[in-house]
């Protein structure tokens, strides 16, 4: 009877899959998927892009493994490549190169077709979520929904502090206002 | 008795919260968007001097700490991912991958062929049955061996498998974890014997070359 498998971490897991060991990336992907299928899912707001934006970001993600210098977090790397590939899914191949917060990329007309929860509240966010400009309801995402920290919202969206906290500040407004009338 | 205020007509839910997005500033001069946010990131229990002793902040703490509830409550929802999207994800990738298929057996049926992939997982669990050992990993090698057999049977490609064949000979890779209180040397080798016993009665395999590589060590307290 073989013995419970242990942690092991990320970074081990990650050099043995730059080895070869495909082993070590089921492991990753396993533990990783449930996070870049719901990051996926609220910044697209529809099952099935969540569904394609999370295979496409993971093989990418195996892809480029080789690119991974290991400066940040497997998760942070993870999350950079989850939200690149949910933006450009939304914008159909208008977000381009790095994800840059200071410029706001247009929102789609058709907008998110399908609600996340079932709940009347989280229908509510959710709606409201969908009529934030993406720049502004991607660091909504990262930092309210995910619990990342401005700092590694700036790292994830490659933008600063000071950005990420005015995009938020601006849509906190938007969603108070859309939540309050709600109520 | 006295009456101070309106009571049966209170202001409608959110028109507070409205009212307060609203204006930039409460009547203390505090700030609504740092007030907000101070109520969105949870810390509206936190005072700061001025608000222990201010009714508007603290009334504003406490009105953008309701309207942010649903926010809350969606963050802690827990979403699954679909079934069968973390197999799905896996096989894309093993698309990508050639496999070099070992042929096992030739009979009047035809051929039986395994994956170097199914070896591999074969062996990650044989090894991780070795008292001492933490973590497994395995790969069927790729190596020149691998890239001699698939030149030389490049005419039996089977269907669904992107190069040829390597007859009844593996070598396997594995990476291990070993504990301290195993001696790391032996446990390399029990691993050894354990993967190549398991490779020839479970695939039959024949010849089997077992590389393990120790590249960690763990602590079982």
């Amino acid at each position: 009877m073989p013995e419970p498998e242990p942690e092991a971490d990320d970074a081990y897991l990650v050099a043995r899959a730059r080895d070869g060991y495909l082993g070590a990336y089921d492991l990753l992907v396993a533990r990783h998927s449930a996070m870049a299928y719901r990051v996926a899912l609220r910044l697209a707001g529809d099952h099935h892009d969540a569904q394609d934006i999370t295979q496409e970001a993971l093989v990418a993600a195996w892809q480029n493994l080789d690119r991974f210098r290991g400066e940040s977090s497997f998760t942070s790397w993870l999350y950079r490549i989850v939200t690149r590939q949910a933006l450009t899914k939304i914008t159909r191949g208008r977000a381009e190169g790095s994800l840059d917060l200071l410029g706001d990329i247009p929102d789609p007309a058709d907008g998110p077709a399908a609600r996340a929860e079932r709940s009347i509240a989280a229908d509510a966010v959710t709606a409201a979520l969908a009529t934030l400009p993406l720049t502004q309801r991607t660091v909504v995402v990262l930092h309210h929904l995910e619990g990342l920290s401005y700092a590694e919202v700036a790292q994830v969206t490659r933008s600063t502090v000071p950005a990420v906290r005015s995009h938020l500040f601006r849509a906190r407004r938007t969603l108070g206002t859309r939540l309050s009338e709600w109520r | 008795m006295e009456v101070t205020g309106p009571v049966n007509d209170p202001a409608p839910p959110g028109q507070h919260a409205r009212q307060l997005l609203a204006g930039g500033q409460l009547a203390c001069g505090a700030d609504v968007d740092l007030l907000f946010e101070q109520a969105a990131d949870g810390n509206a229990g936190q005072l700061m001097p001025h608000q222990r002793d201010c009714v508007h902040c603290q009334a504003a703490l406490a009105e953008f700490t309701a309207l942010w509830a649903p926010v809350r409550d969606l963050a802690a929802t827990p979403v699954p991912p679909p079934a069968g999207l973390t197999a799905a994800v896996l096989s894309q990738i093993r698309g990508l991958i050639r496999d070099v298929w070992y042929t096992l057996q030739g009979t009047s049926d035809g051929a039986i062929r395994v994956a170097t992939r199914v070896v591999a997982t074969i062996a990650r669990d044989s090894a991780r049955q070795v008292t001492g050992v933490r973590v497994a990993l395995g790969r069927a090698s790729h190596g020149r061996a691998a890239t001699l057999a698939e030149a030389s049977t490049l005419r039996h490609h089977h269907p669904h498998a992107a190069v040829g064949v390597l007859g009844r000979t593996a070598v396997i890779d594995l990476a291990i974890a070993v504990t301290y209180d195993h001696p790391v040397r032996d446990t390399a080798r029990h691993v050894q014997q354990q993967v190549i016993r398991t490779l020839r009665d479970n695939p039959g395999l024949q010849a089997i070359t077992v590389n393990v590589t120790v590249d960690d060590i763990v602590d079982d307290s």
